[in-house]
């Protein structure tokens, strides 16, 4: 008991820490938009770290003059949903089926979508590239899920596998002699049970596909094309003429679906990662 | 029930989506690299057969190669210390906050939402010299000659900073994961601790980081894995210069494949990137696996 009081005894310390890291992590956040609201003068006169001295949203104006955004956005939307569902769709199928069938290879097949995990996208990109456009797939949105929905498998697998590893059997079972198909007992009971699983997936596959850049960047040309990340580069010019003002204004715009995406999600996601991390 | 369950067809209908995705798409992109990489060959007209050709030139002719993966190298274990040890002792030190900690480990979570690309913008601006950046301008305050201090064009500093701006915006993802796990740690075993007497540090060190030890490792093994085919910030931020002393392997292969037109000396960078993953991925399980037949 006297060592618990001990330990007790620093609340200031901890605050401190608790505040420091608080600013390390928000900060950029609250910089970016202070900045995206600052006059041109301000930006120019002022010490990076001084408040604006009067409040101009003349940056967000010159976004929506310049008219992309809702292209980009458009994009990224689709893009990052049909990301999203394939990979539910196909990784929710296989955990389940690697962890509550049994059959030969099954071990062997884990493995191989483990080499997944320890592949980099960038060295797909080689030959898909090469092969998309060949068959005329460049510049389409195909060209730009594919890749990401057959690397994003080996991650979600994993994660599905092991939250069903942990489903009692007698939950299936009692399915199959209720006269259900294995794909009903899957639809109507499985799927219901995981949906922390599923939004942990969604949640996190979909965050990166909203951010994903190197993919996008390879497999489209045109504007029209763009997600709202390739399209934080529209201010940046060559050496010094980066209009910062409109950038960070960008950025304040593209963060915003995925932060309050995270906000209301956060709380299944400990939860979703937590029933699968100790025990598997 | 198993017989119904277990048949193939069953089998198939749940495996094989997934299975036919990842066969051609991954497996299938490896294996055309590593013929690619036997050839001579810009993308576009007819390649010729080099044999070894785009080995012998990365092993013995290009300087850059080995400094690359030197620089590879150093990063994993930045990254190691920022995103593992970094994210282990937040989340220690968040189970020891009593109020506030919900709402601090949602703000603690907030790079990791940031795309990378906006990361490296907001970092140019942080780390910029002409005009003094907000680092500089805060240093500046302290020294007058801190005031002009290079970071991103620095080559002592290039792959630290870069490094640091990875470390930063993954490590709330390993801090939630490391979260997750010791707050499911029972709590008998915490209060049988407390109850014999043990210090804080040593309930840490004995009692809950052996608990989560495969979490551990786990997150071990998937930030390893992660660094040595680390891309984007090193692309996007430093652009591996000043120089090559940022450079990684992956925007290397990247730039050899799609900005010099050499498809075949990239795929041949590719190969060594897939085996240098792939064996340290399989090694390190392997050692993780064999570790739990002992415990």
């Amino acid at each position: 008991m006297k060592i618990r009081k001990l330990n007790r005894g620093f609340p200031a310390i901890r605050i401190i820490l608790a505040f420091l890291l608080l600013i390390l992590c928000v900060y950029p956040v609250f910089y970016v938009f202070m900045s995206s609201v600052k006059t041109t003068a301000d930006f120019q006169q002022q010490k990076p770290y001084e408040l604006p001295s009067e409040i101009t949203f003349a940056n967000y104006q010159k976004i929506i003059e310049q008219g992309r955004i809702l292209t980009y956005f458009r994009n990224s939307i689709i893009i990052t949903l049909f990301t999203v569902i394939f990979i539910l769709l196909l990784s929710s199928l296989a955990g389940f089926g690697l962890s509550k069938l049994e059959f030969k290879g099954n071990r062997f097949l884990r493995g191989y979508f483990n080499l997944g995990l320890m592949l980099p996208i960038q060295v797909s990109l080689i030959p898909l590239f090469y092969i998309f456009s060949k068959i005329g797939l460049l510049d389409t949105y195909p060209a730009v899920i594919i890749p990401q929905v057959a690397f994003g498998l080996a991650f979600s697998i994993q994660l599905f596998y092991s939250f069903y590893k942990f489903l009692p059997n007698d939950v299936i079972e009692s399915g199959i002699i209720d006269g259900c198909t294995p794909m009903q007992v899957f639809r109507k009971i499985v799927v219901p049970m995981s949906q922390n699983t599923f939004l942990t997936v969604a949640t996190m596959q979909g965050v990166f596909c909203w951010n994903e850049f190197i993919t996008t960047y390879t497999m489209t040309k045109s504007v029209g094309m763009k997600t709202v990340t390739l399209g934080l580069n529209d201010f940046v010019g060559t050496m010094g003429l980066t209009d910062w003002g409109a950038t960070f204004a960008m950025i304040i715009l593209t963060i915003l679906p995925t932060l309050i995406l995270y906000f209301f999600t956060n709380k299944h996601m400990v939860s979703g990662i937590a029933a699968g991390s100790v025990k598997g | 029930m198993t017989r119904t369950l277990n048949k193939p067809s069953v089998i198939m209908m749940f495996i094989l989506p997934a299975f036919i995705t990842f066969t051609l798409i991954v497996i299938v992109s490896i294996i055309w690299v590593f013929c690619v990489s036997f050839l001579n060959w810009n993308g576009m007209t007819d390649g010729s057969f080099a044999g070894l050709e785009n080995y012998r030139q990365l092993f013995f002719e290009d300087s850059n190669y080995w400094e690359i993966v030197g620089n590879t190298f150093l990063y994993t274990v930045y990254e190691l210390i920022w995103q593992v040890l970094g994210g282990l002792l937040v989340a220690i030190f968040l189970t020891r906050i009593r109020r506030g900690r919900a709402i601090l480990q949602t703000l603690y979570y907030i790079p990791v939402v940031i795309s990378t690309v906006a990361i490296c913008q907001i970092f140019t601006k942080f780390f910029s010299v002409t005009p003094p950046g907000m680092i500089n301008s805060l240093l500046g305050l302290i020294n007058e000659d801190w005031y002009y201090l290079e970071w991103l064009s620095n080559p002592n500093m290039s792959l630290e900073v870069a490094a640091f701006a990875e470390g930063y915006k993954y490590f709330g993802l390993y801090m939630v994961i490391f979260y997750a796990a010791l707050i499911s740690i029972p709590q008998e075993l915490e209060e049988a601790a407390r109850i014999d007497g043990a210090s804080v540090l040593t309930q840490i060190l004995r009692i809950k980081l052996p608990y989560i030890k495969p979490v551990i490792i786990s997150n071990l093994i998937i930030v390893l894995n992660g660094s040595m085919r680390s891309f984007d910030v090193s692309y996007l931020l430093t652009k591996g210069g000043p120089a090559n002393t940022s450079q990684l392997l992956t925007p290397y292969m990247y730039k050899q494949a799609f900005n010099s037109l050499r498809y075949g000396y990239g795929s041949a960078v590719a190969i060594t990137i897939v085996i240098l993953c792939v064996l340290l991925g399989v090694v390190l399980q392997k050692i993780v696996i064999r570790d739990d037949k002992e415990d």
